[in-house]
C-alpha cells in the first residue's frame, strides 16, 4: 500500500506536484495517468526517495522507502528505460543489483528467463533497442519479487505481444495480493489492465476512482443517426434535456435519448434511417474530458507555465 | 469527480521475504560494477604496462659514466626507478575514480543504485572503498612488477637492492598507497560535480595544473602553499620530490589524506541532500 499526503514537490518557483493525497491499495492495479508535466514521474520518485518532497509524505507500507531494511524487496521500480549504465551487460547489472540484497544469482537467471532476455543478457545495454531496455528494466524491478511494483510507462517501446504479456505479468501480481502502480499513456491498455485509476492534472489529484466509474460518468448516451430527413428527425427532439448536434448533411448526434427510442419515434413518424448507433464513451473519452476541463481551468492563471500548452489536441496525438 | 469506490474483494496483502540491504552487499555491488566496464580494465592494464615501461626506459638508459653509487643509496636508486611510473599512473586512477560515479549519472545508473541504497552514503562509502582497495592492488603490482623489471638492469650497471629492502619496499607501497588515495580524491570530485567532463577537468586541473600553474606564481606565500598539494605530497610518499618541504613520509600521507577527505566529505553532503 502507497500512502501520500500533501505530498508536494516544488522545483523553483514552480510547482510540479501539489499537495496531493491517494492511496494505491493491494490486490489491484492502479492506473496513473496525466498529461506530460502533471507530476507523474515526480510521484513516482519520491515514493522511492530519488526526490524529497518540498512538503508532506509519502510511504510504503507505513514506512518512508529509505526506512525499509529491504527497500528492493518492498518496492520494484521502473521509472525508465535508461536508469541501466550502458556499458555494462544486463546479466551484470541485474547481478550487482541484486547483490545490494544478497539476492542469489538464480533469481537472477530467473527474471531474465521470466523477462525474455536471455539470448541478449550477456551483451552490453548500450546496443539495447527500446523494447530491450524497457524489459531489463521489468527485470530489475522483479529482482526483489516487492510487494508493491511501481512503473512508469511499461509499455513504452515494447511490440504488441510484449505489452500484453505486461497486462498478463501486472494482474498476475495483483492477483497475489501486490500493490500495483502503472502509469501509461495508452488509455486502450490502461482501461483493459487497471482497475482503480488515479488521474494527475498540473500538479493535483483530479480524479480518483475504479476505471468503470470513471467509464460511466462520461458516457453521455450520445446515439449517432444517419437519414437523409435528419431536420425532420431533429424536430421530433424538441426538449431541454436532449441535446442534437447535426455533425453533416445526413448525420445527427443526439444525446439524451435512448437509440430505441429514437428507432420508435423516427417510425412513427415515418422516418427513414439508415444508420443508428449507441456510442459509449471510452477510457480515452472520459479522461480527456477530465485533463481538458482542468486545463482550461487554470490556462489563464498561469500563461506561461509549460503545461498549459499541453492542449488536448497534443494529447490526442500522443495517444496514437 | 471522485467516486466511492465499491470495497474491492479483500486481498491479503502480499508479504515479502528474503534477505535485506547489508553493506557487505553494497561491497560486493561496487564490486561488480567497477569489474563490469571496460573502463576499468583499460584504466588498470595502462597503469601497469606504463609503470613497467618508464621502469624499463629509465633503468635502461641510466648511465652513470662508470661512478659506483654508494652501497647506502642503491636502495633508493631502485625504488625511484621502479615507481616513476606513478607519476603518470595518477593521472589515469584520477580519471578512473571520476568515471566511477559519473558514469552512473551519465547513464542514468545513479538511479537504479540508489533505488537500490536509498540512504545512499553506503553506496558512497562502498564505491571508495572498492575503488581503493583495487588501485592499492594494482598500483602493488605495478610498483613491484617494476621494481623486477628495473632490478636486472640496474643489477648490470653495479645498483642492488632486495625487495625486502625497507628502503625499496616502503617507497613501492607508498606508490600504491597514493595512486589508491588518487583515485577515491577523484571519486569524490566526480560525485561532487556529477558530470564526466568537468569531473576530469577538475581531478586533472588538482593533480597535475595546480602545481604547475602556483609555482609559477612568483610569491612566497603561494610557494609555501605548494608542498600541501595533492600530488606534491604524494609524490613525496615514496621519494619523488617536487615541492620539497622536507616533511616526513607520515605527514605527506595526512596531508593526501585530508585533501580525500575534503572530497569525499563534500561528495557525501551533496548526495545526501540533492535529488537524483
Amino acid at each position: 500500500m502507497i500512502q501520500a499526503q500533501s505530498l508536494t514537490k516544488r522545483y523553483g518557483s514552480k510547482t510540479a506536484v501539489d499537495a496531493v493525497d491517494f492511496t494505491v491499495q493491494p490486490g489491484r492495479v492502479t492506473g496513473f495517468l496525466g498529461p506530460n508535466g502533471a507530476g507523474k514521474s515526480t510521484t513516482m520518485r519520491m515514493i522511492v526517495g530519488l526526490d524529497r518532497p518540498s512538503h508532506g509524505s509519502v510511504t510504503v507500507n507505513g514506512k518512508q522507502y529509505r526506512e525499509h531494511k529491504a527497500p528492493l524487496r518492498e518496492v520494484g521500480v521502473l521509472l525508465d528505460a535508461k536508469a541501466i549504465h550502458t556499458g555494462r551487460s544486463a546479466y551484470n547489472h541485474l547481478l550487482a543489483m541484486a547483490a545490494t540484497h544478497s539476492i542469489p544469482a538464480s533469481r537472477v537467471k530467473e527474471v531474465i528467463e521470466l523477462t525474455g532476455l536471455e539470448s541478449v543478457a550477456r551483451k552490453r545495454v548500450g546496443g539495447f533497442s527500446l523494447g530491450m531496455g524497457q524489459r531489463l528494466g521489468i527485470a530489475a524491478a522483479l529482482l526483489g519479487d516487492p510487494a508493491t511494483l511501481i512503473l512508469d510507462e511499461p509499455v513504452n517501446g515494447l511490440d504488441p505481444e510484449g505489452v500484453q504479456w505486461v497486462r498478463q505479468l501486472v494482474r498476475h501480481l495483483a492477483s497475489e495480493g501486490r500493490t500495483i502502480m502503472l502509469s501509461s499513456h495508452l488509455m486502450s491498455e490502461m482501461a483493459v489492465t487497471a482497475d482503480h485509476l488515479i488521474v494527475l492534472g498540473r500538479g493535483r489529484v483530479i480524479a480518483d476512482a475504479p476505471v468503470a466509474d470513471l467509464i460511466g460518468a462520461a458516457n453521455r448516451n450520445t446515439v449517432r443517426v444517419r437519414t437523409p430527413y435528419a431536420p425532420e428527425l431533429a424536430a421530433l427532439f424538441q426538449s431541454a434535456d436532449i441535446t442534437v448536434t447535426r455533425t453533416d448533411a445526413d448525420l445527427l448526434e443526439i444525446v439524451g435519448v435512448s437509440a430505441a427510442e429514437i428507432g420508435n419515434q423516427a417510425a412513427r413518424a415515418g422516418i427513414a434511417l439508415h444508420e443508428l448507433t449507441p456510442i459509449s464513451a471510452s477510457l480515452e473519452e472520459a479522461y480527456m474530458a477530465l485533463t481538458q476541463n482542468d486545463v482550461e481551468y487554470r490556462t489563464g492563471g498561469t500563461p506561461d507555465d509549460p503545461a498549459a500548452e499541453h492542449t488536448a489536441a497534443d494529447l490526442q496525438e500522443s495517444v496514437r | 469527480m471522485t467516486t466511492i469506490a465499491p470495497a474491492p474483494a479483500p486481498v491479503r496483502a502480499f508479504q515479502p521475504t528474503g534477505s535485506g540491504l547489508s553493506f557487505g552487499g553494497v561491497l560486493r555491488s561496487e564490486w561488480i560494477k567497477l569489474r563490469s566496464v571496460r573502463s576499468t580494465i583499460w584504466s588498470y592494464a595502462t597503469v601497469i604496462v606504463i609503470s613497467l615501461g618508464m621502469a624499463a626506459l629509465m633503468s635502461a638508459s641510466l648511465d652513470l659514466g662508470g661512478t659506483a653509487i654508494p652501497a647506502g643509496e642503491q636502495a633508493t636508486w631502485l625504488a625511484q626507478a621502479a615507481t616513476f611510473g606513478v607519476f603518470f599512473g595518477q593521472l589515469v586512477v584520477a580519471v578512473l575514480g571520476v568515471l566511477a560515479i559519473s558514469g552512473e549519472y551519465s547513464t542514468g545508473m545513479i538511479r537504479s543504485s540508489i533505488t537500490a541504497t536509498p540512504k545512499r552514503l553506503p553506496m558512497l562509502a562502498a564505491k571508495a572503498v572498492v575503488i581503493f582497495v583495487c588501485t592499492f592492488v594494482v598500483g602493488l603490482v605495478s610498483t613491484v612488477g617494476s621494481y623486477l623489471v628495473a632490478a636486472p638492469i640496474l643489477a648490470g650497471k653495479g645498483i642492488n637492492a632486495g625487495l625486502t629492502d625497507p628502503d625499496v619496499l616502503l617507497p613501492l607501497l607508498g606508490g600504491a598507497l597514493y595512486l589508491a588515495l588518487v583515485a577515491v580524491f577523484a571519486l569524490g570530485i566526480g560525485a561532487i560535480l556529477r558530470s564526466s567532463a568537468g569531473g576530469i577537468a577538475a581531478a586533472l586541473g588538482v593533480v597535475l595544473l595546480l602545481p604547475i600553474v602556483l609555482s609559477m606564481i612568483p610569491a612566497e606565500w603561494i610557494a609555501d602553499l605548494l608542498p600541501y598539494l595533492l600530488s606534491n605530497a604524494g609524490l613525496a610518499i615514496f621519494g619523488l620530490d617536487l615541492g620539497s618541504a622536507g616533511f616526513e613520509v607520515w605527514q605527506n600521507v595526512l596531508i593526501v589524506l585530508g585533501w580525500v577527505a575534503a572530497s569525499l566529505a563534500g561528495a557525501a553532503v551533496l548526495l545526501k541532500r540533492r535529488d537524483a
